[in-house]
């Protein structure tokens, strides 16, 4: 075999390492063990003991303890957001509707969100149809006033999520306004009268 | 050949069993090709869903599996025997113990592989990843690695070298580990042929898959090809091994240390803490233990780098321990709690595993290929500018493909916990997240067929090589003394001395890696807090049950989790945190390890059931720009009722705490639940023979997930 010890490559300063045995052909110096590597596995021992030690032996906070506190955070800021955004009132959504193009941007929001159940002009399809005189969740008139507690709260009964859990109070005032302008169109292929007949 | 000169009168003469390797060679070189061009596939598919082809056998979540199992076990795996039967022979200078053997492991090797192509597509599965064949399968496994195990240990005993050689402890860990990691993970109760019900439930099923999910990685993609480094890095280079001490240290580290680590798949999880914590303090511990294989592998080069530029084998060779390097780095920060929080479920993950496979396992055949081929064939490398090709295409692919999935998994995991300052989140709809990292699918698919296309390259070299080597070569045969005392070196180090008895060591290997396993296995099968209890969580209904195991056959958990992670984040997404007590009856547990969808753990009664009809039909109906693929034949194949008393009742065998009444009216009570599911739906404009289809038992059980615990907090 061509393999042997005659044509191995050896350095100067390693022949002195060379062990005396031979596996078909291979072998073996016996350098010590590199001291950056050896250091840095001491070091992993350093950061990994006392790490168990805490979170495991002394009562280090477990995660669930981290996501009660953290948790207890988000919770204060969404009943802040959320008295706010069940607090409606027409002439505040009028003004601020008119100051930023709210239509325009509610209609995003309706793409975001809404389309997947009310369809595409509001014609309905998994959620009722928008754009008829029927309505399943509203009583009385149709109005920003009456429309936006059914968004901001939805009626779990009914199938409409709430959607102040996810979109802030300006983006639900938008939707609001992109939907009234739905109201009263005629778009084909639109789903059939579902609840009762409000003017 | 070196022989012992000090017993000339008593030669014995043997021949090397490389037709065996030749076999093998071949096989790898098939389902290379094959595990590759399914990745390439599957790639596609994320990219543009309709590659999906509208069939139930191409679409993702079969051919995910498929194309896993492939590659491991397949492509990797035939290489590994390949790798390991030349290199045995010639470290213990004998021929394989058996012939027979050796060709019953290649042949049952060979018929697994195609009982898993032909199953997997098929929806027949355990839905645990790494694992999904079923149980015939797994016994068959079973059978082929102990006859391996069997040969190869043959070979040591009757070896004419006194002392093991480091290559062969790494292949003794190899052998011994995936044989316990295989056996335990898959004792389950069968239903019937094709079907099965593993014997733990929900954490203890997570824990025991993913400690046989990491030590997958670890003894059958990291161990056996150190073994093959010890043996084709010095002999292509010609260089003594740089610190036969470092072997011994890192050896013994590794295989102790790696077992531990599995629990870092489940940080954040229902798991308990303390398993979780062990978990990852034992990968950041395993960071240099590993690296002890890189440094001995990359310092064995020192001085002969311009041979690396020159010579194929060495270039793979030297390529592949550098992404180990890389891999085995980039595995301990993924473990860091906090590293893992924004990494997991995401591309990252998906990155890091392709750093080690093409990196390191696809490089390193490479390399061991170019170097056998032409040896054991004798003959010459057909083209050294074809392997070259072949070096830059699959270098240059794999960097794009861990380039587009750091890019893409660090974006999504970010988009994911986003946070407003009205306590919102930023990115309420899941694919808003998804639609940001599609155009990464598609360079990371082009990464692929660039690692493909270098593949052929190197099959086509190989076989014109091939047909370079002269017809009708006769076995050599050499000639070495039988061991005996005199063989024994003098002054030998207790290390040496356990190297001359392989099965001591054998032992000793199998109480390293059994110690850690079984600190992680046994308190989860005896403590209660794995298996929870809480009232409110029920049995799932038989319906639900046969909805469910439809869900698996889909591989839904490929692109779906089942596993509310305890942070604010989650929560506003999905709902409350999971806990061990609501995956407390489900076999397998489904908590998945990607989210190309939303998690689902709380997603019963959050749509209505024509929902879920509309997206099963086409997820674009409901979710606009949705990726998933279309389900349309869940809603012509019918729900297999008949089977669904058995299955309740194996359940119960299990521990489920079904009454008798119950498994008796099974069939019934799942026809009852499919009527009432249908009359709502029917309403809505369906037709009413939607009853028996595979859609309504679908419906039921993603309508049950997570409402038993969901708003009682």
């Amino acid at each position: 075999m061509s393999d042997n010890k005659e044509n191995l490559i050896l350095h100067e300063d390693e022949k002195h390492l060379v062990l005396e045995h031979d596996y078909d052909g291979i072998h073996e110096l016996n350098h010590p063990l590199p001291s950056w590597w050896f250091g840095t596995w001491i070091l992993s021992f350093v950061f990994a003991v006392p790490y168990f030690m805490y979170y495991v032996m002394m009562d280090g906070p477990t995660l669930m303890d981290e996501y009660k506190k953290d948790m207890a955070v988000i919770t204060q800021i969404k009943e802040a957001e959320a008295a706010n955004g069940a607090n409606f009132n027409l002439e505040e959504y009028n003004s601020w509707i008119a100051a930023n193009d709210g239509v325009a941007k509610g209609a995003v929001v309706y793409e975001e969100n809404c389309l997947s159940c009310h369809a595409e002009g509001g014609r309905g399809d998994i959620g009722p149809n928008l754009t008829d005189d029927h309505w399943i969740n509203i009583k009385d008139h149709v109005g920003a006033d009456t429309i936006y507690p059914v968004v901001f709260k939805g009626v779990e009964e009914n199938g409409m999520p709430a959607w102040g859990e996810v979109l802030s109070k300006e983006e639900i005032m938008s939707v609001v306004s992109y939907v009234l302008t739905l109201h009263g169109t005629n778009p084909p292929e639109a789903k059939e009268p579902q609840g009762e007949l409000i003017k | 050949m070196s022989t012992n000169s000090q017993n000339p009168g008593q030669l014995e003469e043997f021949s090397y069993n490389d037709k065996i390797t030749k076999w093998f060679i071949g096989a790898t070189m098939l389902w290379g090709v094959v595990a590759l061009l399914l990745g390439v596939t599957v790639a596609f598919q994320l990219a543009y869903w309709k590659l999906n082809l509208g069939l139930e056998w191409t679409t993702f979540g079969r051919l995910r599996p498929l194309h896993t199992n492939a590659a491991i076990f397949a492509f990797v795996g035939n290489a590994i025997f390949a790798g390991i039967y030349y290199s045995t022979q010639r470290l213990c200078k004998a021929r394989l113990f058996s012939d027979f053997l050796s060709n019953f492991h290649f042949w049952g090797w060979q018929l697994i592989i195609v009982a898993a192509a032909i199953t997997l597509p098929l929806g027949i599965t355990t839905g645990k990843e790494y694992a999904e064949l079923e149980w015939p399968i797994d016994i068959a496994i079973a059978v082929v690695w102990v006859a391996f195990a069997i040969n190869f240990i043959g070979t040591l005993v009757k070896r004419r070298e006194r002392h093991i050689y480091v290559a062969l402890w790494f292949y003794i860990a190899t052998i011994v580990t995936v044989a316990v990691l295989h056996i335990v993970n898959s004792i389950s109760l069968p239903v019937d042929f094709m079907k099965s019900y593993p014997v733990y439930a929900g954490v203890q099923d997570a824990l025991v898959q993913w400690w046989y999910g990491h030590n997958a990685v670890a003894f059958f993609l990291t161990t056996p090809f150190l073994g093959l480094m010890y043996y084709f890095v010095p002999k292509a280079a010609n260089r003594p091994v740089y610190s036969y001490r470092l072997s011994i240290i890192h050896f013994w580290s590794l295989v102790f240390i790696y077992i531990w680590a599995g629990p870092h798949h489940l940080l954040y999880s229902s798991t308990p803490d303390w398993v979780q914590t062990v978990g990852m303090v034992f990968s950041v511990i395993l960071w240099m233990p590993s690296w002890g294989g890189m440094i001995n592998g990359l310092l064995t080069l020192r001085g002969v780098w311009d041979k690396v530029r020159k010579d194929p084998v060495l270039k793979f060779q030297a390529t592949a321990i550098t992404f180990y390097g890389m891999a085995t780095f980039e595995g301990p920060l993924l473990s860091i709690k906090s590293v893992n929080y924004l990494g997991h479920f995401t591309d990252w993950i998906v990155g890091h595993v392709h750093a080690g496979t093409i990196g390191w396992n696809y490089m390193m055949i490479a390399g061991i290929l170019y170097y056998l081929v032409p040896k054991i064939w004798k003959t010459k490398l057909y083209s050294l500018k074809l392997a070259n090709t072949q070096f830059w295409a699959a270098t240059i692919g794999l960097l794009l493909y861990m380039m587009s999935m750091w890019v893409a998994g660090i974006t999504q995991g970010l988009m994911w916990r986003q946070i407003d300052a009205g306590g919102r989140l930023v990115y309420p709809n899941f694919i808003e997240t998804v639609v940001k990292i599609v155009p990464m699918y598609w360079v990371r698919a082009f990464g692929g067929v660039l690692v493909l296309a270098g593949f052929i390259i190197m099959v086509y070299n190989l076989i014109m090589t091939i047909k370079l080597a002269k017809k009708d070569e006769k076995e050599e045969v050499f000639a070495a003394a039988p061991l005996n005392a005199s063989s024994e070196e003098a002054n030998a180090t207790p290390h040496r001395r356990l190297e001359g008895l392989p099965i001591l060591f054998t032992v000793l290997t199998t109480l390293a890696i059994l110690v850690g396993g079984a600190v992680e296995i046994i308190p989860s099968l005896l403590s209660n807090k794995f298996i929870e209890k809480n009232p409110n969580v029920k049995p799932y209904t038989p319906l639900e049950l046969a909805g469910r195991d439809i869900y698996i056959a889909e591989g839904c958990y490929v692109c779906h989790s089942q596993q509310i992670r305890p942070t604010p984040e989650e929560n506003l997404r999905y709902g409350k945190p999971s806990t061990a007590a609501d995956s407390v009856y489900d076999r397998p547990f489904q908590w998945g390890s990607r989210r190309i969808g939303p998690d689902l753990a709380r997603v019963g009664g959050k749509y209505n059931d024509m929902w879920h009809y509309r997206h099963m039909m086409n997820p674009r109906d409901v979710t606009p720009k949705s990726i998933m693929p279309d389900y349309t034949w869940l809603f012509k194949k019918k729900t297999d009722f008949a089977s669904i008393e058995k299955k309740v009742k194996v359940m119960k065998a299990l521990g489920v705490p079904y009454s008798d009444e119950e498994v008796r009216r099974a069939f019934d009570l799942a026809q009852e639940q499919a009527e009432s599911i249908t009359k709502g739906l029917v309403e809505q404009g369906i037709p009413s023979e939607m009853k028996n289809k595979q859609i309504i038992a679908l419906i039921a059980y993603l309508q049950r997930l997570g409402i038993d615990t969901s708003d009682k907090e």
